[in-house]
């Protein structure tokens, strides 16, 4: 950064004012501390290592915004700490930007090692094996199987043609032959 | 992946049981005699004495369906009072329980896996994980944990709460370490609702357990529970599926906490009563069960009934149609009613109760096909026919209503007068008009004895008695209580008949948002749902009155019911009476007095998510802005869908959505200039759905200029600054 800013007059900063670095630099900042780089040390050390390097392509590219250049730095920067550290082979950017995302959560980098984040290797044995070993399973292995439905038969009339099969018959009749004997003794006892 | 051929057909007739033929088995035949004889005989009786005072103040037409309707409703009662009698009666002399029929307390349930269930459906994503939580840490003091999974099975549509679920899931598998112990999976396409989230579970994952245990998204089970089901039925393995009975818990308005208490008084003596005549075949109410997979997945799939709705289709309440079935498939159902240590959450006002009706009332109304079907078991039968007429009985009793309205005004407009004869039970020696009491004083006798019963029951124990705050305390509980379920027993009436009528006639009963205020309905949504109750009531009594004098005061309480049902929704939906009664002693549960650990961390924790404000309803489109812009739950997310990716079925479900198309881009392009906003509900899930647009997402909002991003996006990354 102090190398641009030697050619810079006052007001600017690598040929650019300093409120589109402010601007930049917000959202930089913004994203590591999405990714819940809460150290405010480390946090404005991994603001200034993009910011410089947005600064040195700032020349060659005058039409792009201060902020385009630096969340550009920004994603390949951590892109490429990401394919170092969990030593991926070739993938697409999103591939492995969400791969080492998800990897930087499990190995609770946020929680144990912030310091670690963006630093050039080598880094603690613990640290790397959790972020290359860990994965997110939200569920085990399918094992996949068929269900398929029983027919169900279910016409009443094909239950009462086979009414000497229905269970409890007796019971049911001994109920009905009672009902029947309430209704004609009252019948007999009321005319 | 590996993929495992269908579940062998089990030969007709050959029990594949092992070790079935050495277990004691239990048929109800004679039981059920017994039971449903008493409750006839007492019909019988009191039809009798009804049909005489029928007679003696002249028969008509009009007498005969009066008649008929009374019959019907008072067996109803009897079922009830009976089930109450009988409960007691075995709850005084000692009851063989079912599950003590072999002592299951030593049995090794070492190799059997067993898979905790979470089917959900746009819930309030907190109270569900919390109560997860509260169930595996008392599954972790049994040491028995590592025979466990746990499943959070979505069926959410509401993206917000998709991605909530997700966040709330891995912050749950954080906190407790239990990655690769928790597993969530959020099904693609939700159909066949509940049965078919449970089903798609069991396809993929089904053959990993031996037995699953269902939740409801508000079910919170004991540690020491979970492990003795699972034993017990390593110990009967003629069992296919064991049913808890969950307790009402955490009710905090009037109205719940009178729910809470009748539920926890009277449940015990009315499950002994029901177990006593359903012993093997019992039924399945959807949750906190355990279910034997596989026999659950050869008998179980449902088939979807033939002809139109209301009857035919997808069969909507599938759980007493799975008892049914595996009964069919002669494994055994059994009620754990001496169980504790099982929980669910109640409708917390009237409204709520009624909507929740609607739902089991459509459902119930379709087991009048099934009841028919070949094969079923008589138990299953009396299961889905006492199931229907829980809700018919409504209509019943209206259609017995307006019949005796109907004969008031036929006699007030044709000048006959009533001319009382002899009764037939001369011996009884009573004018016309206390006939008519004896009749009315026997039904309340019916219907108020069960809860007699329990008071004395309760009386009986000490250890209860205190855990209900006292006698004099529970008494007390039980008057309010009863005072209060006289008057919403006419607006359940009048709901049901609605909700009957418009099952039979495929209509809808449109319910709408209901407006809360923090203490409990608002006086608003009250008057929108009511003034119909209410004017039946002013109207109905207006009418009664100027027909007949005396009957106006026969139907007073039903008539009260309906004219206070305004007053009555909005007070007894109030948080603040609620604890009031509390206060005072009253509707106090054993879950109240002495909170379990499980649903004391239950409530610590949710009383902490209140205070820091997590558990408040997220604003809208949150759950995509997480998802695009957070770098870690957009990781999660797009992971998780990586994952279901690799299951075929889920695959195809997701490419029938489609995802991967080209328009999805487009769509996403049109997201991001334009916000979310821009968007119809449908667009948003399928842009969710695609995890490859989801991972190029997250990076363009970030790399994008801000100037071509919609504000709404800049104020959603703004929000990340420190």
């Amino acid at each position: 950064m102090s190398a641009s800013a030697q050619t810079d007059g006052p007001g600017n900063l690598a040929g650019r004012p300093l409120e589109e670095w402010n601007a930049a630099y917000s959202k930089v900042e913004s994203y590591f501390h999405a990714l819940r780089v809460r150290n405010k040390v480390l946090l404005g050390q991994l603001v200034a290592l993009v910011l410089e390097r947005a600064m040195q392509r700032s020349a060659g590219e005058p039409q792009r915004s201060a902020t385009e250049l630096a969340v550009e730095e920004m994603d390949r920067l951590v892109n490429a700490w990401f394919a170092q550290v969990l030593q991926a082979p070739p993938a697409g950017a999103e591939m492995l930007s969400t791969r080492g995302r998800l990897a930087l959560l499990l190995a609770d980098m946020p929680g144990q090692w912030q310091d670690q984040f963006l630093r050039p290797g080598p880094w603690p044995a613990e640290f790397a094996q959790k972020m290359r070993a860990m994965y997110l399973r939200a569920g085990p292995d399918f094992q996949l199987t068929n269900m398929t439905p029983r027919p169900l038969d279910l016409g009443p009339i094909a239950t009462l043609t086979h009414l000497s099969h229905l269970p409890y018959l007796k019971m049911v009749t001994s109920w009905v032959l009672f009902v029947l004997l309430l209704v004609v003794l009252f019948y007999l006892t009321h005319h | 992946m590996t993929a495992a051929p269908p579940l062998a057909d089990p030969v007709a007739g050959q029990d594949l049981r092992p070790g079935v033929a050495s277990m004691p088995r239990v048929r109800p035949g004679w039981r059920v005699f017994i039971f449903y004889s008493s409750s006839l005989l007492l019909t019988g009786v009191i039809s009798w004495l009804f049909a005489d005072l029928l007679w003696r103040t002249g028969w008509s037409p009009s007498s005969t369906i009066l008649l008929g309707l009374f019959m019907v409703l008072v067996l109803l009662i009897a079922v009830g009072c009976m089930h109450g009698v009988f409960g007691f009666v075995l709850r005084l002399t000692g009851d063989r329980r079912l599950t003590h029929l072999k002592d299951y307390r030593d049995q090794d349930i070492q190799g059997a896996s067993t898979a905790l269930v979470f089917p959900i459906y746009n819930e309030q994503v907190p109270r569900v994980c919390e109560g997860l939580r509260a169930t595996y840490l008392s599954l972790q003091q049994t040491g028995q944990l590592d025979r466990f999974d746990f499943y959070i099975l979505s069926d959410s549509s509401d993206p917000d709460k998709w991605v909530e679920e997700e966040r709330r899931w891995f912050a749950l598998i954080g906190d407790l370490d239990a990655l690769g112990r928790i597993y969530y999976r959020r099904r693609v396409v939700n159909e066949e609702k509940k049965s078919g989230n449970i089903r798609d579970f069991l396809r993929s994952w089904g053959k990993r357990y031996r037995y699953f245990i269902v939740f409801d998204a508000d079910s919170v089970m004991r540690g020491e529970t979970l492990v003795d089901l699972v034993k017990l039925m390593e110990a009967h393995p003629h069992v296919g599926l064991i049913q808890t009975m969950p307790a009402l818990i955490n009710a905090a308005s009037l109205f719940g906490r009178m729910q809470q208490f009748a539920n926890r008084l009277y449940a015990p003596i009315f499950i002994t009563g029901l177990n006593f005549w359903a012993q093997g075949f019992g039924n399945y109410w959807g949750h906190n069960a355990i279910i034997r997979t596989e026999p659950f997945m050869s008998y179980c799939d449902l088939p979807h009934l033939p002809g139109a709705k209301p009857f035919g289709g997808h069969i909507l309440s599938h759980d007493f149609v799975e008892a049914a079935l595996l009964l069919k498939g002669n494994w055994e159902v059994w009620m754990a009613y001496d169980l504790e240590g099982s929980y669910e959450e109640a409708p917390q006002s009237t409204i709520e109760n009624a909507q929740r009706d609607r739902r089991w009332c459509q459902g119930n109304m379709q087991h009048g096909m099934v009841v028919w079907a070949r094969g079923l078991r008589g138990g299953s039968r009396l299961h889905l026919a006492l199931g229907i007429l829980g809700y018919l009985a409504s209509p019943l009793w209206l259609l017995f209503l307006l019949t005796f309205i109907w004969m008031l005004y036929y006699e007030a407009h044709t000048g006959l007068s009533r001319i009382t004869v002899r009764a037939l039970t001369p011996f009884l020696k009573v004018s016309a008009t206390q006939h008519a009491f004896l009749i009315f004083a026997i039904c309340m006798v019916m219907l108020f004895l069960p809860k007699v019963l329990a008071l004395v029951d309760l009386a009986r124990d000490r250890t209860r008695r205190r855990a209900f705050g006292g006698m004099i305390h529970a008494t007390c509980g039980a008057v309010g209580e009863t005072a209060f379920s006289t008057l919403h027993a006419p607006l359940q009436m009048l709901w049901h008949s609605q909700f009957v009528a418009a099952s039979l006639l495929l209509f809808g009963v449109r319910w709408g948002p209901q407006q809360r205020t923090a203490g409990g309905l608002a006086w608003s949504t009250a008057v929108r749902r009511h003034w119909g109750h209410s004017a039946i009531g002013l109207i109905g009594g207006a009418a009664i009155w100027g027909l007949d004098h005396p009957a106006f005061w026969w139907f007073a309480p039903v008539l009260a019911g309906m004219v206070l049902s305004i007053p009555l929704s909005v007070l007894t939906s109030r948080a603040g009476l609620g604890e009031q009664a509390r206060r005072l002693g009253l509707f106090v549960t054993p879950e109240e007095t002495g909170p379990p650990p499980e649903l004391a961390g239950l409530r610590a924790r949710m009383a902490a998510l209140e205070e820091s404000g997590p558990a408040a309803p997220c604003p809208a489109d949150s759950g995509l802005a997480d998802a695009v812009v957070d770098p870690y739950v957009n990781a999660i997310h797009v992971s998780l869908l990586r994952e279901i990716g690799q299951n075929p079925a889920y695959a195809k479900a997701l490419a029938d959505l489609g995802v991967g198309q080209p328009e999805v881009r487009v769509l996403c392009e049109k997201l991001l200039a334009e916000g979310p906003d821009g968007l119809q509900p449908a667009e948003k899930v399928l842009i969710l759905s695609d995890a490859e647009v989801l991972a190029w997402l997250h990076r363009q909002a970030w790399l994008r200029p801000s100037g071509t991003l919609a504000r709404w996006w800049q104020e959603q990354i703004r929000q990340y600054a420190p």
